[in-house]
Parts: C-alpha cells; sequence; structure tokens
C-alpha cells in the first residue's frame, strides 16, 4: 500500500466524505483522487521521469500536485516557501530537479532568482489532459525528497520511499490510534517530515483534515477544533506551550473532544506538560523522536506518571534504538528498521552514517531500564573543556532549575587554556533581578568544575527554530 | 567602592563558593595553589569567572594564570577596581 492506494481505497470507501477543508476551500476523496489523477498527467506530458521541486503554502492545491506528482510516477522534491536563494540552488542542482511547480506568492519570488535555469510553473498553469495511465510502484521506489536543513554544513538530500511511507504510517496509525472517525488539525508545513506524516495518517485511515496555512494564529485554531469537532491536533512545542500560557483557563472546553495532541521531538518544557494534562480530559499528550532519515521512530503517550516526562519514548514496533557508548552512559544514538533510508540522495559522505542498517543520528541521549529514551543533545553541539566533554544541555538543565531564568542555551567559545570554556545565554524573567553571580553559585554547586561557565550574557530572547530547538550556531 | 576588608570579605566568599567543601580552618591568604587538594585548572577557572562576574572585571590571560593563592586574588581584583 502506497499513499495513492490509500487514497483510491477512501475515494471508493468514503466518496462524499471530506478529505480536506482548508481555510477558504473543501473537497471529498472522491474529487481529491480525480485531481490527483488529472494532475498526474499533466505532469506526465511535461516530465516523463525524473524530481520536480514543489514549493508552496499550505493549501488543497500543494496536495493535489504532491500527490500528483507521486503518482505520475516521478519523485517530489519538497521543500520550505522560505528557502533562500541559494540553498534553493544548492538544492535544484543536487536534485536534478527539472522543473519548479510553486504558488502564486512563491512564483513571485523566485522567478526573480536569475540563476535558476529549470522551468518555473505556477500550480494554475499546470492543466489536466486525457487518458489516464495507470502506474504501479515498487517498494522502494522514492516517492519524496527533502533535504534536511543544512545550518552550517550542506544540506543533505533524504529520499523517501514507497515503503517507508507504508511502514512509519502502520506505526503512527497503530500506537497512536489513528481512526477513519478522526478530524485532524493540522496547522504544520506539509514540507517538514512531522506535517507530512500526519497527513500520510489521515489518508491511510480515511479521516478528515482540517488544514491550516501555519498555527500563527492561535484562535484561528481553537475555532477550528470547536467548529469541527476535532479529535486530534499536531503541533509543534512551541504552539503548545503558546496555548498553555495564553488560554490556559479556557482550553478545556476547546479541548474537551480531543483525544490526540501529537507534538514532536523537541524538548517539550515539564510545565507545558503538565498544563496539558490538566487540559485534556479525554485525551492525552503524545510526542515522538525521529528525523528526516528515520521517521517515527519512537513514540511516547505521556500518562500520570510523572517521572518520564522529559523522555521521548520507546522505540516504534519493528524500529531499533541503541546507544554508541563513550565511557558513561550517554552516547550517539543509532536507529535501525525499516523507517531508515538505506543511502542519502547522491553523498557518498553522508553515507558514512548508515552502517549495516543502522543510521548515526548525530543525537545524543540514553536509553533506561524499561528501554524509554531520553535525549540529551546534539553530537555536534558538544563542548570540549581541556578534554572533558560537556553536553549544552545537561548545562541548560541545571540553570532552568533557578526560578527566575525562563530560557538558556549553553555552548562553547574558543579559549586559550582549555580550547573551549562554557558560555551562557539567559533569558530573565520579568522585573528579576537576577545577577551573573547567582547562576554561578548555582552552577557551582550543581555541576562538575569544568562545567561551569565562564561567561554568562544576559539577552531578551534565545534564537530557535520554528520547531523551538536552539540555533546554536547563531549564538558563537 | 570596595574598602580593603569588604573586598578581602568578598574574595574570600568566592574561595569558599568555588571550593564548598572548605573548612575556614583550611583557608589562609598565603596557601599556595600546590597545597588545595582541589585547586586544579578547571578550579582556576571558576575562582576567575566568579571574580569577573562579582565585580564586573575582565582579567587578561597573564593574571589568570599567574594567581596563585586568594591574596594574590585579592590583589589582582583590587587594581582592577582602583
Amino acid at each position: 500500500m502506497n499513499v495513492i492506494d490509500y487514497l483510491e481505497n477512501n475515494s471508493k470507501k468514503y466518496p462524499e466524505k471530506n478529505a480536506i477543508i482548508s481555510e477558504d476551500e473543501k473537497i471529498s476523496y472522491k474529487e481529491l483522487y480525480e485531481q490527483v489523477q488529472n494532475f498526474s498527467l499533466s505532469i506526465s506530458t511535461l516530465n516523463k521521469q525524473g524530481v520536480i521541486s514543489l514549493i508552496a503554502e499550505n493549501s488543497i492545491s500543494f496536495i493535489i500536485t504532491y500527490l500528483g506528482i507521486i503518482k505520475a510516477g516521478l519523485i517530489v522534491h519538497i521543500t520550505s516557501t522560505e528557502i533562500s536563494e541559494i540553498n534553493l540552488l544548492n538544492q535544484i542542482k543536487s536534485s536534478n530537479s527539472q522543473l519548479i511547480v510553486c504558488s502564486e506568492k512563491i512564483f513571485d519570488n523566485i522567478s526573480k532568482y536569475s540563476k535558476i535555469k529549470i522551468p518555473i510553473l505556477k500550480l494554475s498553469e499546470l492543466k489536466a489532459v486525457s487518458n489516464i495511465e495507470e502506474k504501479t510502484f515498487k517498494e522502494n521506489q522514492i516517492a519524496h525528497l527533502i533535504y534536511t536543513s543544512g545550518t552550517i554544513s550542506e544540506p543533505k538530500g533524504v529520499g523517501i520511499t514507497h515503503s517507508m511511507i507504508e511502514f512509519t504510517t502502520k506505526n503512527i496509525v497503530n500506537v497512536l490510534g489513528y481512526s477513519n472517525s478522526d478530524i485532524d488539525v493540522l496547522p504544520l508545513p506539509l514540507y517538514h517530515s512531522f506535517g507530512l506524516g500526519c497527513f500520510h495518517t489521515s489518508m491511510a485511515v480515511g479521516s478528515t483534515v482540517i488544514l491550516h496555512k501555519d498555527a500563527s494564529h492561535l484562535q484561528n485554531l481553537l475555532d477550528s477544533i470547536k467548529k469541527f469537532s476535532a479529535t486530534t491536533i499536531a503541533a509543534t512545542p512551541a504552539t503548545l506551550t503558546k496555548f498553555s500560557k495564553l488560554y490556559n483557563t479556557d482550553l478545556v472546553d476547546y479541548f474537551s473532544n480531543l483525544r490526540l495532541v501529537i507534538t514532536n521531538s523537541t524538548a517539550i518544557p515539564k510545565s507545558t506538560i503538565q498544563s496539558f494534562r490538566e487540559i485534556l480530559k479525554n485525551g492525552n499528550l503524545a510526542t515522538y523522536y525521529g528525523l528526516t532519515e528515520a521517521s517515527r521512530s519512537t513514540f511516547m503517550i505521556f500518562q500520570e506518571d510523572t517521572t518520564r516526562d522529559d523522555s521521548v519514548g520507546k522505540p516504534a514496533p519493528e524500529v531499533n534504538i541503541r546507544i554508541e557508548q563513550n565511557g558513561n552512559s550517554r552516547g550517539e544514538i543509532l536507529v535501525k528498521g525499516k523507517n531508515v533510508i538505506s543511502k542519502y540522495w547522491n553523498n557518498e559522505m553522508a553515507d558514512e552514517n548508515l552502517i549495516d542498517g543502522w543510521l548515526r543520528t548525530g543525537d545524543i541521549g540514553f536509553l533506561d531500564k524499561e528501554n524509554f529514551l531520553f535525549l540529551k543533545g546534539r553530537k555536534d553541539d558538544i563542548i570540549n573543556v581541556g578534554g572533558e566533554k560537556v553536553i549544552p544541555f545537561e548545562i541548560e538543565e541545571v540553570v532552568k532549575q533557578i526560578p527566575e531564568v525562563e530560557d538558556v542555551a549553553a555552548y562553547g567559545i574558543e579559549n586559550e587554556i582549555f580550547g573551549q570554556v562554557i558560555k551562557l545565554q539567559v533569558v530573565k524573567s520579568i522585573e528579576s533581578n537576577l545577577d551573573k553571580s547567582k547562576i554561578l553559585i548555582h552552577c557551582l554547586k550543581n555541576l562538575e568544575k569544568f562545567k561551569v561557565p565562564t561567561k554568562i550574557d544576559f539577552v531578551e530572547k534565545i534564537p530557535k527554530t520554528s520547531y523551538g530547538k536552539v540555533k546554536r550556531f547563531m549564538l558563537k | 567602592m570596595y574598602n580593603d576588608k569588604d573586598l578581602k570579605n568578598e574574595t574570600k566568599k568566592i574561595f569558599f563558593e568555588v571550593f564548598q567543601n572548605m573548612n575556614e580552618e583550611d583557608f589562609s591568604w598565603e596557601k599556595q595553589q600546590k597545597d588545595y587538594e582541589n585547586w586544579d585548572s578547571f578550579a582556576q577557572l571558576n575562582l576567575i569567572t566568579f571574580s569577573e562576574a562579582k565585580f564586573d572585571i575582565t582579567f587578561s590571560l597573564d593574571e589568570s594564570i599567574e594567581i596563585k593563592s586568594a591574596d594574590e586574588l585579592f590583589e589582582c581584583i583590587k587594581s582592577h577596581l582602583t
């Protein structure tokens, strides 16, 4: 079964059921399948094989185009609407994309990029032709191509096969209990693995997706939840934290019908988890750990027991996780399973991260006795203080214990004697008189000597991605 | 501004923050780095860091290396504040 099979089956089982409701239109399963078929034919006339790039905001057109390209037997390269010219050029070159299909808004931007030599078409310019040609897919055929966000290094292309999508979707459905009676609010970008995985899940079970362009308007999301009697919502930890801070008292009513709030692997503040325990009277908060290269490798459903609130859960069914230990219980996380890519897209250097089916994730963590996984940072972020390895996360956890600390990021800076020492950026809570000495005293009491920061800056805000991950390269 | 007595008190407090398990009788102004059980390079770094944060001063690399006793730390801090 692939994502096109999901759609075709649902178009027969629930032809009139709404597949997607967006902010300004809706489409049934039958209509969606027909439009995907038509679109696939329009693409077939343009390009017999290869890669087509899709750049667009969340919309029904995005979905028709995404599925249409796949149905045409081609590979859809999806990328962020915020992508810079240089990154887009790199991705076009690496993917060998033959054509860009984009929204009107994106067209206005990228048509100015003089170095892009391949055709750029607006979604509205692609017209359907007749004579439907049936396509069959091999399991290991790539459906879509996503580039992992390169921060200081070259982005790596990750080709996701039909079998990987099927495996991951099956795990999501089984572990999180999705069914055709679900109504799923989806405000995540579809060009990201998190959002796309949620969409595949809805298509697999035949539920209805309430598609939002983004999560910037919390009230719109709340209105959707209520209006459509939604049963699930997917959102980043940052969105959930905003919800819990802004709407704490009213959320219980809005969320009373929700059975599931799913978020992703960035560390979720414990206070947010606790808030959602109270808000969700009839449901659960859940998270997962995964990379584009190894989607949904663990699942965590937060229960009443609070002792594992900082865990990302247990390995997904038929997914193996091990820790490559380096003298202590923490080490690099390795993942193996049918959700893991077998190779990167034309990138032999990146392929060195794949050994005998095991993906070296570059993430640091540990497994407890019951096989719950805990994340402790990135291998690249490790600070080497005079030969002693320090994980920034560990310092940040300790500093966050100080009540006046709103947020903190730790990172390494060059030092003539030690090679590197630790610097902190700290966001103080409003009206706090917290000073550097208090932070240092707390660190001296709670950390080994080499882990005590040597420089502290008070800042207004820590630079973070939309997924809540600290942009450490911007701190240095 | 600190007078010598206050500054000595503050410097001594830094020592007791960095060497958490130190007793009063283990401290002396003249006692040298080599005679402290835990005064290694990281403790040196902590002393410097704590002093810089507390008095809003910055030691040079040479100063950071040359401090070998509580008295030398006191004198170094004093030189930055006067």
